[in-house]
């Protein structure tokens, strides 16, 4: 059987299966694992009195926590409510602790190779495997047989597949299985990584050792989308980003750097975010040959400074002195500052405030609550994770990788007892395997709203006084605070759908304007101690790596509709750009975030080819 | 059973960050990291691709000082090899491209225990050096057909033939792909565009195993670690090293050059006189250089 | 300390070797250019040789092929005195086994000096120098050619001069001082492109491993000669060769494809590149600008966006200009010409990349803003339409000689 896709749900299904003495080999397009994967994020280890969850640990061993390439605990759950200079703080810590064994920041260019370490030792030893730089183009049943085709590799047949493939499954496409995802069912998701020390980072964040926190924004950072900002703590790095109702950003459209940009230019973030950073000066009059002389020498300085920098502010500077090559701590602290001086005397170089961006990365995420696959299942080809339009959006619960994970073991387990059947039917296979979903509690979480989970949201914001703030979102506050009253109210959500209340949940009022006049009303001043130099998009883009094709992935449908136009702003890395009266494509910088792919004829590029993130 | 050698080479590292250079521009050996040269790398690919299809043996050489040893590790990493041989000697020291060809030649014939090679690759050519002639010229000896600037082979194992697929680009001209075949024991030079497909799933796992196995395998590698002299391989000395050397390097001078920095002159084309003196300079251009 | 050899036989050795053979490289009936810029160093030097050491070595055109005797007198015209033909059927295209057999036939030859140069027949032993040509072909050529003939090959040549030189090597003169005439000093660029190397392929004067090491052999950089003025009135003799063909030939060629008409920026001197400014009237603009390139015997190069084709354009100009082949940047061609021009192109990041090691710049563009401006040594401001028919005007009152140079 074939797994396509090999993200952390995709991983999973190939651990499990092999653990369950299967044969699976799994298909991904990258060129490397991890290469092709973006998340928030935060990998989620969760429990329910609903039923049973499989998680990360499950899967890959009790000893993931302590070993895994994972990057901080989060201990801290913070809101922050934005406008301007003002700040109001809400600690969610209670919401994010709900039902959750652990929360860890992840990288996913860093996780999911560990992950795929241990999925394909178990693999190979049932004959199968993981193929990187292979791009599945098309799936066709020919009598009994499933017959792969791939840009890369001769055909051959499987007896099943689990699609792992993303929130622009392309099997789902090739097979047409389901529709494409509408603009009103998924988010937008844009983030940048940011690099900070990691002695910094716990300084700076309240943080001990090897714990994290996670923020949240809402209010006039928005720029009126609905949805939010989020920051969380890495080892050595921020993500610092954005997730917007698609739909939202149709109707206001704006560019996902500008979204990135208020973050940035917001005072309080700016402080989370600030660094020492050197500035190079231009030295223009002497020869050409001198010049670069001097680019390297200065270059290769500041590499040595940043490196060593970087390494005294970690857990690990010990091991600077215990290699022999500096007698202390304190050592190591004047080396630093000797090459700084002699950058600042020798070179001209200046150190001014600012903050270091390292990668830039966009994606669509799935609203489970309203895309999720009924049957997540279609002939013998089961769908999990975002390619089942699966995952848990609602207010400040932000659940993907977690989902992904769960669904991959249960499609493991329908999939291990169809091979021992031999029956791949969909009848026998897929609907066992959609039972096996509708067992899950998080598909219950995708289906109603928790009432547990709306009481600890109350009570978490029982000292705001919302009165003051927004009458009418106070007194409904205020109604919800009766159990009885809350009760009934839920009752009836659950019963006219979760989808007739959402427009009042997900709404600007919730996600824009109360935050702001929270934050008027109640929020401090944060004053920022500087101006960040932002850098362009070009620039953004230039840090990114590519495996260049010179063929085009994505087909434009219609180059005049209305849609096209607005991708001229949406498309996160500007591909789209206005030739006269037509939409024109020029593919080199996409990031395969799927923004267009409603509109076009939308494929992943070629094996190896395209985007290749390097922390996710 | 087809048995495949690979010519190496240790080189310094001229990755951007890795290289160190000297005020003057030349390259500060001492302070650049030496790594199996990426033609060399290549190559090993090369190898490779045939242990994973036909299930080749794969014995890798090198001539070089002790530190050599590292490239062939590295080596064994990209293609798991049987083998791996390091032809040192004192005696080999200032060896041009004819007297490296010397010991190499002899140093093929060894592999195996003197069992016969049928394909022996070798780099386009090495980043320091960069002749490109030692591989011509160690086939030359072996009496091995050469075939340079492959980008694609397939072997028939039955007619014991290699079917290659050759870049032929001329400055100036068209540039050719030419198929040809030649009988086995053949010296293939690897054309830096040369990459490994494996086009089947079941390639592509072996690929995956062997690899893995390069992988663990290299860690213990002077297991299968052989030395060699000038005497275990047979070598007269006097056609090896210094003394076995056509040509020697007789001087070192920088190339003088007078590169300009860029002070941008600013001409507006509304008044067109003011292009003459432009006209001129590229007048000059035309005539001079 | 043993005697080393006297003055009498540094002169004798030299008198076995004679000549310079040039190893000629055709393709689709057509001379290589490299071919036709060795031939011309090698006049120059042996000109300059002969007049030297009053001698009256040849310059030797060795060509292989089949049914390519016209290809010879051209080379006389360009300078050789004499051209050995081996025509064969087996040596139609290139190969290396044979090709390699065929030449250490020639150059051991000694009959053959019958008709190129009788003065030296009695001594000659082989040739004193061979250049080949340091491409996809020369550079394994000379190789196994040399390794064949025993002797030394220095390759990626771009600068050679004779001389009488004074060596003092520990091994080669085992630490005397000897007197080396009519020695190839053959210079090599190295790889960072600061230092030149100088090889040279030098005798064994040391008693304990006395050899001689003739053929001095090299291959030459394309582009890093000019070829002579082609001449017909030069005379030269053309010596049928009949090669010994081994039956037992190795290699078999299956077939033969071109497969992209390469774009050659690197012998260009001169490189115009166009990007969107072009947009007001492409079709127009492209044509002006060819023929702006066509004076100045320039490469043409376009921005990444062209090559997808924005453009409605004629086949003709859209094929030959709209393509990957001709984008310069990082995804594309990195060119360092003596002249780069910048039409109509703003100066993107990836562009420049391609581009900024060229030695001199210059840019028109309306737009004093663009990045490519701080990439010029000189910004013309104002519309490519005004600007280059204005150039185009002035270089041919300047310079009424300048013909369109076909390839």
């Amino acid at each position: 059987m074939a797994i396509v896709g090999g993200g952390s749900a995709g991983l999973s299904a190939l651990k499990k299966l092999s653990d369950l003495n299967k044969s699976a080999i799994l298909i991904e397009a990258g060129d490397r694992i991890g290469t092709k994967n973006v998340s928030g994020g935060i990998l989620y280890s969760k429990q329910d009195p609903h039923g049973r969850i499989y998680n990360v640990e499950d899967v890959f061993g009790e000893d993931f926590v302590s070993n895994a390439p994972i990057e901080r605990l989060i201990k801290k759950y913070l809101l922050h409510a934005t406008s301007k200079n003002k700040i109001f703080t809400i600690d969610l810590t209670p919401l994010h602790e709900y039902k959750t064994n652990f929360g860890f920041s992840v990288l996913l260019n860093k996780l999911n190779p560990w992950l795929a370490e241990r999925a394909s030792e178990s693999a190979e030893k049932q004959g199968g495997g993981i193929i990187t730089g292979v791009h599945v183009s098309d799936i066709q049943w020919m009598g009994d047989k499933t017959i792969i085709r791939t840009n890369e590799l001769e055909e051959f047949q499987v007896n099943s597949i689990i699609a792992a493939d993303g929130v622009n499954s392309e099997v789902a496409e090739i097979t047409k299985a389901r529709d494409k995802f509408k603009p009103e069912e998924v988010y937008f998701g844009v983030k940048v990584i940011i690099k900070l020390p990691e002695n910094i980072i716990e300084e700076r964040f309240h943080l001990n050792s090897s714990e994290g926190s996670a923020h949240l924004f809402a209010g006039d950072i928005t720029l009126n989308h609905i949805g939010g900002g989020f920051l969380y703590t890495n080892r050595q790095t921020l993500s610092l980003g954005a997730v917007y109702h698609y739909d939202s950003l149709l109707s206001n459209p704006v560019t996902p750097a500008q979204l990135v940009d208020e973050l940035i230019k917001n005072p309080l973030i700016g402080e989370y975010i600030k660094d020492e950073v050197p500035l190079r000066k231009d030295n223009n009059d002497l020869s050409k040959e001198d010049q670069l002389k001097m680019q390297l020498s200065v270059s290769k300085l500041i590499k040595t400074y940043d490196e060593l920098r970087y390494k005294y502010f970690s857990k690990n500077n010990v091991e600077l002195v215990e290699s022999g090559k500096f007698r202390n701590i304190e050592d190591i602290k004047s080396k630093i500052d000797n090459i700084k001086k002699d950058l600042i005397e020798k070179y001209g170089v200046q150190f001014v405030n600012n903050y270091v961006e390292l990668e830039y990365s966009a994606k669509l995420i799935p609203d489970g609550k309203r895309c999720m696959m009924k049957k997540p299942y279609y002939r013998n080809i089961l769908f999990i994770g975002d390619a089942a339009g699966r995952g848990i959006f609602i207010g400040p619960k932000i659940e993907g990788l977690n989902v992904g994970i769960d669904d991959a073991v249960r499609a493991s387990i329908a999939i291990s007892r169809s091979i021992d059947k031999n029956n791949f039917d969909s009848g026998y296979m897929g609907n066992y395997y959609e039972s096996l979903i509708n067992e899950s509690p998080y598909t219950r979480e995708m289906n109603r709203i928790d009432e547990d989970y709306i009481t600890l949201f109350l009570n978490v914001t029982r000292n705001i006084s919302m009165d003051s703030v927004d009458p009418l979102f106070g007194f409904g506050l205020g109604l919800m605070k009766n159990k009885r009253l809350r009760g009934i109210a839920l009752r009836l959500v659950n019963f006219l759908g979760y989808d007739k209340v959402l427009p009042f949940i997900e709404s600007e009022k919730a996600y824009v304007q109360v935050p702001i006049l929270l934050a008027n009303k109640l929020g401090s001043i944060v004053n920022s101690s500087y101006a960040p130099v932002i850098p362009t998009l070009p620039e953004r883009i230039a840090k990114l790596q590519y495996n260049d094709d010179s063929e085009s992935h994505i087909t434009v449908e219609d180059k005049r509709s209305e849609f096209m136009k607005k991708l001229i702003l949406l498309c996160p890395t500007k591909c789209y750009s206005l030739e006269g009266k037509d939409v024109v494509l020029q593919h080199e910088g996409c990031v395969e975030c799927g923004t267009c792919s409603i509109g076009t004829r939308w494929r992943h590029p070629k094996g190896e080819k395209g985007i290749v993130y390097r922390y996710g | 059973m087809l048995n495949v050698g690979v010519i190496i080479k240790l080189e310094p590292d001229f990755s951007e960050g890795n290289v160190s250079y000297n005020s003057d521009g030349t390259l500060n050996r001492a302070e650049t990291k030496n790594i199996l040269g990426p033609h060399s790398a290549i190559a090993c690919n090369a190898a490779f691709y045939c242990k994973v299809k036909y299930g080749a043996h794969i014995s890798i050489g090198t001539m070089g000082p002790p530190i050599a040893e590292s490239a062939l590790k590295q080596a064994q990493v990209l293609t798991d090899a049987e083998e791996l041989n390091l032809y040192s000697d004192r005696l080999f020291a200032g060896a041009d491209t004819l007297a490296t060809a010397e010991v190499l030649k002899n140093g093929v014939k060894n592999m195996f225990g003197g069992n016969k090679i049928d394909i022996v690759f070798s780099g386009h050519r090495a980043s320091d050096g960069e002749t490109g002639q030692t591989g011509p010229q160690t086939a030359w000896k072996l009496g091995y057909t050469f075939l340079g600037n492959v980008i694609d082979f397939d072997i028939d194992l039955g007619r014991k033939v290699v079917i290659a697929k050759r870049l032929i680009s001329l400055q100036g001209m068209d540039t050719i792909i030419e198929e040809i075949e030649s009988p086995l024991p053949v010296f293939i030079t690897i054309d830096p565009s040369y990459r490994s497909i494996f086009n089947t799933v079941s390639q592509r796992l072996t690929a995956n195993k062997f690899s893995k196995e390069g992988r663990e395998h290299s860690e213990e590698y002077t297991h299968i670690l052989r030395i060699f002299d000038s005497k275990k391989l047979n070598l007269d000395p006097k056609l090896v090293g210094l003394p076995g050397s056509p040509t020697i390097v007789y001087r070192v001078e920088k190339i003088p050059r007078a590169k300009t920095n860029r002070k941008t002159e600013f001409i507006d084309a509304a008044n067109p006189d003011n292009l003459t003196p432009i006209t001129t300079k590229i007048i000059q251009i035309l005539r001079g250089k | 300390m043993s005697k080393l050899l006297g003055r009498e036989n540094i002169s004798n050795t030299n008198e076995k070797y004679r000549h310079i053979y040039v190893i000629i490289e055709h393709f689709e009936g057509q001379v290589v250019p490299v071919s036709l810029e060795m031939l011309g160093e090698a006049r120059r030097l042996m000109d300059d040789f002969n007049q030297k050491y009053n001698s009256s070595e040849k310059v030797v055109a060795v060509l292989l092929g089949s049914k390519v005797r016209k290809l010879c007198d051209e080379l006389v015209t360009y300078g050789a005195d004499s051209v050995i033909y081996a025509n064969h059927e087996e040596l139609r295209y290139p190969r290396n086994d044979i090709d390699t057999r065929v030449i250490v036939q020639i150059a051991k030859d000694v009959e053959i000096l019958k008709e190129i140069s009788p003065e030296y027949e009695s001594t000659f032993v082989k040739p004193r120098y061979m250049f080949f040509a340091a491409d996809n072909i020369g550079r394994h050529l000379s190789s196994t050619v040399l390794a064949e003939l025993e002797s030394g090959l220095a390759s990626d040549i771009n600068k050679l001069v004779i001389s009488d030189l004074d060596i003092r090597h520990e091994h080669k003169t085992k630490g005397q001082s000897v007197k080396y005439e009519k020695t190839l000093e053959m210079y090599r660029p190295d790889f960072s492109g600061f230092l030149w190397t100088t090889i040279l392929c030098l005798d064994n004067k040391n008693p304990e491993n006395l050899r001689e090491y003739h053929p001095q052999g090299c291959s030459i950089i394309p582009g890093a000669f000019k070829p002579i003025e082609s001449d017909n009135l030069r005379k030269g003799t053309i010596v049928e060769y009949y090669p010994k063909i081994d039956q037992d030939l190795k290699i078999k060629i299956l077939s033969r494809r071109v497969i992209e008409k390469k774009i050659d920026y690197e012998t260009c001197k001169i490189v115009v590149s166009f990007g969107r400014g072009i947009k007001d009237n492409p079709e127009q603009n492209i044509k002006l600008v060819e023929e702006f390139a066509e004076l100045l015997d320039a490469e043409i190069g376009i921005t990444l966006p062209l090559s997808k084709k924005p453009y409605q354009l004629s086949q003709n100009l859209d094929s030959k200009y709209m393509i990957p082949d001709r984008v310069i940047g990082t995804s594309g061609s990195k060119v360092t010409p003596t002249l780069y021009v910048a039409v109509g192109l703003s100066g993107a990041i990836q562009h420049v990349a391609g581009m900024k090691d060229s030695e001199m710049v210059l840019s028109i563009n309306t737009d004093e803003n663009s990045p490519i401006v701080d990439e010029s040594d000189i910004f013309i401001k104002g519309r490519m339409e005004q600007v280059i028919p204005i150039l185009i005007d002035q270089i041919k009152k300047q310079m009424p000689s300048i013909s369109i140079r076909g390839q």
